[in-house]
């Protein structure tokens, strides 16, 4: 996962937005998936994200990223679809198991919402630069650096505590820890005392963080401050324009 | 012990590790040298199973890591990260010593038998919490819980890095006292001075490729194979080197000494 939320090089459309445009359009296809009760206004979305992801640059990276959604995404399929009662019975499983038509459409709607839904921010991270979200949060919307910065580290964080883990796990597995098995509950339950090694070093990373930042004048920072400006252009009316249509059709179709 | 086959890696399409083939013996005392991104952390990982090779076979202690679990493996090999706080996760020293050998023992009396044997070794408070200790003391408490699992191989990636003086001495005191006892050693290091103090054999990476597998001593004054690998020699044999061919065989302090007490005594000798 680590790879799908790191920056993307590049020079396309989708890169020279305004990143606040696309915030907006992230949040719009985000939203469009659940203002729409139809599958192929869903799919259509999907399609949408890869096709953006092309023009990026970035479509077997986004290819892998909908792999790994979709196997989530199918796990909560089947736990969703003996739940729901209702409707016609389409298929009947010993122990007063079915699956009706109401239940299969419900779950693979909800699964296809989150393959959909989640994409086009993992899509926006990957063109766009933390440092021009942070700043951008704060020129144009105001919001004070200090929370902008932390959100952006947060975000930035994941990839690094993702890399921790997998190091954690490697050197618990040199010394004889069975993270090499295939029983799941066996895994989970030797994965949880590396929780105290991947805190102690998040706090230890954060906090070095914290201090460097600090003896680097972060708190001197106003809004005025920052070397950057983010203009908006004509290609950023369009993405909105696009991003518009995108949210009627979800409502009108 | 430990053979390399033509073993090639590779990270995405990019080949970490070239068509590597070497063996270690039993009791051997052998150091992994190269610049940054030779590969030599990768070629370690690939002794353990932590990495598969893509081609060629590497066999352990009798195992072809690539069907044998790493965890398995662990029983005969121990690895000491770069990083030992990836390997602590208990509160106290002695729960962390005890940490391993839960996974290779089931006998409780012979666990602490063998954890009070690595306080004892290493000197350490087995109440104290590992996390509060410094860079050098967490580095020995995970060499400790290593230990303690007797290891006929023990692969170190650079065991000093960050270490004082006094800490260096200690662990490579421990390592050395292990090898002469019969556990052999693969380590990674950037310090020549511990390379050429403690190692017999080197074995050179550059750019994925074994370039060199020589006695230290030759390699410590092979300019070529050094440059190569972006090495400088240890103060001594870079030393002797400069003084020409009369401190060829010039190595340790102590052979400086004798030599230049050598030299000096023929010179008095010598008719004016």
């Amino acid at each position: 996962m680590s790879g799908f939320l790191s920056y993307m090089n590049g020079d396309s459309i989708l890169h020279r937005l305004n990143p606040l445009t696309k915030l907006l359009m992230s949040a719009a296809l985000c939203a469009s998936c659940f203002l729409t009760h139809r599958h192929s206004v869903v799919i259509g979305v999907i399609v949408f994200n890869l096709c953006m992801s092309y023009s990026a640059g970035g479509l077997k990276r986004s290819l892998a990223m909908s792999v790994s959604f979709i196997k989530l995404a199918l796990l909560l399929f089947v736990l969703q679809v003996f739940f729901v009662r209702e409707g016609n019975i389409i298929l009947t499983l010993p122990l007063n198991i079915y699956i009706t038509d109401k239940g299969a459409l419900f779950s693979s709607l909800f699964s296809l919402r989150l393959v959909a839904a989640t994409m086009p921010l993992a899509i926006m991270l990957s063109v766009t630069r933390m440092s021009d979200i942070s700043n951008v949060l704060a020129q144009k919307l105001r919001i004070p650096y200090k929370y902008t910065f932390a959100l952006t580290t947060a975000i930035r964080f994941i990839p690094i505590f993702s890399e921790e883990m997998a190091g954690i796990a490697e050197a618990q597995t040199a010394r004889g820890v069975e993270f090499d098995t295939k029983n799941f509950f066996k895994k989970i339950r030797l994965l949880l005392p590396l929780c105290v090694p991947l805190l102690i070093s998040s706090v230890r990373k954060i906090e070095g963080s914290a201090i460097s930042a600090e003896l680097r004048g972060f708190n001197l920072r106003t809004r005025e401050c920052g070397y950057k400006t983010y203009r908006f252009g004509l290609r950023d009316a369009g993405a909105l324009v696009l991003t518009a249509a995108i949210i009627a059709a979800a409502v009108l179709i | 012990m430990l053979r390399f086959d033509g073993v090639s890696f590779y990270r995405g399409s990019e080949k970490i590790i070239n068509d590597v083939s070497f063996e270690i013996d039993r009791g051997d005392f052998a150091a992994l040298l190269g610049e940054n991104g030779a590969g030599k952390s990768t070629l370690c990982r690939l002794c353990n199973g932590l990495l598969k090779p893509d081609s060629g076979r590497v066999t352990v202690c009798g195992n072809d890591t690539s069907s044998a679990k790493t965890s398995a493996i662990a029983r005969n090999v121990g690895f000491l990260f770069q990083n030992p706080d990836r390997q602590l996760c208990q509160n106290t020293v002695r729960k962390e010593i005890l940490f391993g050998l839960e996974h290779v023992l089931s006998d409780r009396a012979e666990m602490e038998s063998r954890t009070e044997e690595m306080l004892e070794m290493f000197s350490l408070d087995g109440k104290r919490d590992p996390f509060g200790m410094s860079r050098g003391e967490r580095q020995q408490v995970a060499l400790a819980s290593i230990l303690a699992c007797k290891p006929q191989l023990l692969i170190l990636d650079e065991p000093t890095t960050g270490l004082d003086y006094r800490e260096c001495v200690t662990i490579m005191g421990i390592i050395s006292r292990l090898n002469a006892e019969g556990t052999t050693i693969l380590m990674v290091s950037h310090d020549m001075e511990v390379v050429g103090d403690f190692a017999e054999r080197a074995l050179v990476l550059s750019g994925g490729r074994l370039v060199a597998d020589a006695p230290v001593r030759r390699i410590m004054k092979d300019a070529q194979i050094l440059d190569s690998a972006s090495l400088l020699p240890a103060q001594i044999p870079a030393l002797a080197m400069s003084l020409g061919d009369n401190f060829s065989d010039v190595f340790t302090v102590d052979d400086m000494a004798a030599q230049v007490e050598s030299v000096c005594a023929k010179k008095e000798r010598a008719p004016l």
